[in-house]
């Protein structure tokens, strides 16, 4: 049992998720274990940096 | 060469029930279609994504989404929720506390399980066509 929560911050949520989706699409996306690793780290990438924009974008909006 | 295409022919045949059973195996325990299509690479991608996602979502006390549900968010909820197979059931034996959603944790929890529940969803859906012969 998970008696203790997890505390994790809003970017390591964020990696995590973004960690775990890149894989399953590369996983479907692509055949080849080469493929699928350099494709899950675009993704992975791509995630963050679209993530960490619309943060940015939405900050003066937070307040 | 000519007795060879009756062989092919019959090689591509596929038992109806055979899919529908890989599909619901998957939907059961993520990665299990695949496991049992010998995709083994797959059934560790499904089983560690969904599950990773699932036990990560209760640990930051996610909310899961029951059947009778009022609100037609809490049904679109559940039906993303239920994808997940049997990390659906989990939370009576992994969430202690129970869901806390008035924390942001608990918010991010929630769309975790949700997800979990969508991945298996593509999992289940890839399954079936490689068990259907509609994809390699």
């Amino acid at each position: 049992m998970l008696r203790t929560a997890l505390h994790l911050s809003h970017f390591a949520a964020m990696v995590v998720f973004a960690l775990l989706v890149s894989i399953v699409l590369a996983g479907l996306a692509r055949r080849t274990a080469a493929e699928r690793i350099r494709y899950a780290l675009w993704t992975l990438m791509m995630f963050l940096l679209v993530g960490v924009g619309i943060a940015w974008l939405m900050y003066p909006f937070s307040r | 060469m000519a007795s060879e295409a009756p062989l092919t022919e019959n090689s591509r045949k596929v038992n109806p029930a055979r899919p529908i059973f890989i599909a619901f195996a998957a939907w059961v325990v993520p990665g299990l279609g695949h496991l049992l299509l010998k995709r083994w690479g797959r059934a560790l991608i499904f089983f560690l994504a969904a599950g990773g996602l699932a036990v990560v979502g209760y640990g930051m006390r996610g909310e899961v989404f029951t059947p009778l549900s009022s609100d037609p968010f809490g049904a679109l909820g559940f039906l993303a929720d239920i994808c997940a197979g049997v990390f659906y059931f989990l939370p009576r034996f992994l969430e202690a506390s129970g869901p806390d959603i008035s924390r942001a944790a608990g918010d991010y929890g929630t769309r975790f399980i949700a997800a979990a529940g969508i991945v298996n969803l593509l999992g289940v859906l890839d399954a079936y066509a490689i068990a259907s012969r509609r994809r390699s």
